[in-house]
């Protein structure tokens, strides 16, 4: 009857299967072990921050230290000092101590649900870096804690507004003012006399509007010539046979002028070349000189008689431009 | 004065019954704890029996039971999640969901689950033997059962049972991660924070420490129930109805202390 040692191994590979089970299972166990100490951060180089309270309530280990919304830190553990502030000692990663300077600032903030959290602030990240063991106030900014206060607020407002609503308060004196006024308004000159507190003052405004109009009509009466002598002027001008209309003459005038000029130096091209080409033959040039001179002398004068004929239309110009400001209308 | 004598006599008779089958199982249970840290109890016999048994107990319903757990797992999580959310604290989703499902209800399921087979089975097998004389046989013969029967069976099944509720409960953290943040790596940073925030060294220790009790108790106790059993086979069923019982209750007790530990 002995059992256990003569049993036949009826499975395959059972001590196959088993290993696999027990390796897998130590190697996940000791993988989750580690896990969760690098998770705790225990192979993480950290730095100690001690920030002082005057109240921890809510704050408990393992809560994180938030900057930006970014966990930086966890509270690692807490203690009472002598004159009964608490010290929150917070160990925070090397690598995210740089968020922390020596500016920064570190409140523990309550809501209604939910954990507290401690948050960091840097405003200035280019101040020198928070030293390690660094003792920082923790400014609490509890929403249950203001309760108090606004209420207190409330009602010192709720008081005001009963001030306000009594019977004898200022402001039904005021309404009462805005009562008389406005019956003022529903006499025989409206507003008016609402505003300028009877209804002969008022009258006399009215008179006043009535001379003002009376003014204005006048005014326009003037105002009609004041159109009249500009149109007269505006005929003078530019109607026909006016300043304009000359000086569109004397500019074709000019034109033709300067066509003539055109065609001279077109000639004075032709003579100069005619001196190039002899200049390459002394014997041509001697011989040509003297019709050259001539010829020059005829162009001289035509160019000057060219230039006089300008001259003596851009006098008459001027003369006829009514609006040029410095020659004829000097008059003595 | 004779009926309240009687009474009294019946109550305190039970009450001493039951003090001596819990002393009696605690012996027996330290009997085979010390034989397990004894290596010179170790040869290939009982190396073979404690492979079949986690063959038996592990093994052959491993991927059943983890698909099972798996399931269980997402749809808790998932509930948890999703109630979160609707409350606006989603911050503390997985926290919740990963304290109840992998440190509570994992754990729990995995020994009842193996209560249920392989403590019954052994609960029966064990009374049977008993009743046929197979043990006193074994005895007889100078085989030690507690030895070669007994303490490998222990052994199996604490460490089946270990086995698998760490299995299922890796399974499930994985399951967490995907069912809050999805399909991604970013967020391996936030799910490192929340883990190191529930797995404390307190925590780690009792999860560890309450699947071997767990393993232990699934074993130990059906093997106690089966020896007390009578020698007649009509108790067998008692044999078997008592062990598991007592082992419900164990298991319950396990548990209440661990979150006792935990959150007192």
């Amino acid at each position: 009857m002995e059992r256990a040692p003569v049993r036949a191994p009826l499975i395959k590979n059972l001590e196959l299967k088993v290993g696999l089970l027990l390796v897998a299972t130590l190697l996940l166990a000791v993988g989750f072990l580690l896990y969760v100490l690098h998770a705790r951060g225990v192979f993480q180089p950290t730095q100690e921050l001690i920030l002082v309270a005057d109240d921890a309530e809510g704050v408990n280990i393992g809560m994180p230290l938030t900057f930006s919304g970014f966990p930086i830190g966890q509270v690692k553990r807490l203690d009472l000092t002598e004159d009964g502030r608490v010290r929150i000692h917070v160990a925070v990663p090397l690598k995210d101590a740089r968020w922390l300077r020596t500016s920064s600032q570190f409140t523990l903030e309550k809501g209604f649900v939910g954990a507290a959290r401690i948050r960091a602030f840097s405003a200035m990240l280019s101040d020198p870096p928070l030293p390690d063991g660094a003792e920082r106030a923790l400014i609490t900014g509890d929403a249950a804690q203001d309760i108090p206060v606004i209420m207190a607020r409330v009602k010192a407002i709720l008081s005001n507004v009963e001030a306000m609503t009594a019977s004898d308060s200022s402001i039904n004196r005021t309404l009462a003012h805005i009562d008389t006024l406005t019956g003022r308004m529903t006499g025989d000159y409206g507003m008016l006399e609402g505003v300028l507190g009877g209804p002969d003052k008022a009258q006399k405004v009215v008179h006043a509007l009535d001379r003002a109009n009376t003014l204005l009509a006048s005014l326009n009466g003037v105002s009609l010539r004041v159109d009249q002598t500009l149109a007269k002027a505006d005929q003078r001008v530019f109607g026909s046979g006016g300043v304009m209309d000359q000086t569109d003459r004397s500019l074709a005038q000019v034109n033709a002028i300067l066509g003539d000029v055109r065609e001279s130096l077109k000639r004075a091209d032709a003579i100069l070349l005619a001196a190039q080409a002899a200049a390459t033959n002394v014997e041509a040039i001697t011989a040509d000189v003297k019709g050259a001179t001539t010829d020059l002398v005829i162009l001289r004068t035509e160019v000057d008689d060219s230039i006089t004929k300008v001259n003596h239309l851009i006098n008459e110009i001027n003369r006829k431009w009514p609006f040029r400001r410095d020659v004829e209308l000097k008059l003595p | 004065m004779a009926i309240p004598q009687r009474f009294l006599t019946r109550v305190g008779g039970g009450a001493l019954g039951w003090l001596q089958a819990w002393g009696r199982l605690l012996a027996f249970g330290a009997r085979a704890l010390v034989q397990t840290f004894t290596p010179a109890a170790y040869n290939s016999a009982t190396r073979s029996v404690v492979l079949k048994q986690i063959y038996f107990t592990a093994w052959q319903i491993l991927p059943g039971f983890l698909l099972f757990a798996a399931l269980l797992s997402y749809v808790i999580i998932q509930i948890v999640v999703t109630t979160a959310r609707a409350y606006g604290l989603s911050d503390f989703a997985l926290e919740v969901s990963v304290r109840v499902v992998v440190l509570e209800t994992l754990p729990l399921l995995t020994v009842l689950f193996i209560a249920l087979r392989s403590g019954a089975a052994i609960n029966t097998e064990v009374a049977l033997m008993n009743i046929n004389n197979e043990i006193r046989a074994l005895e007889d013969a100078g085989v030690d059962p507690m030895r070669f029967e007994f303490t490998p069976r222990v052994i199996g099944g604490a460490i089946s049972v270990y086995a698998l509720t760490l299995l299922s409960c890796i399974l499930a953290l994985v399951l967490a991660y995907v069912a809050v943040y999805g399909f991604q790596l970013w967020s391996v940073g936030d799910f490192s924070r929340v883990i190191a925030k529930i797995f404390t060294p307190t925590a780690f220790l009792t999860l560890t420490l309450k699947s071997l009790l767990f393993g232990l108790a699934v074993t130990l106790i059906p093997i106690r129930a089966g020896l007390e059993a009578p020698r007649m086979l009509f108790f067998a069923p008692i044999a078997v109805l008592r062990g598991m019982v007592r082992l419900f209750f164990v298991i319950m007790f396990i548990e209440v202390a661990s979150l006792a530990l935990v959150y007192m």
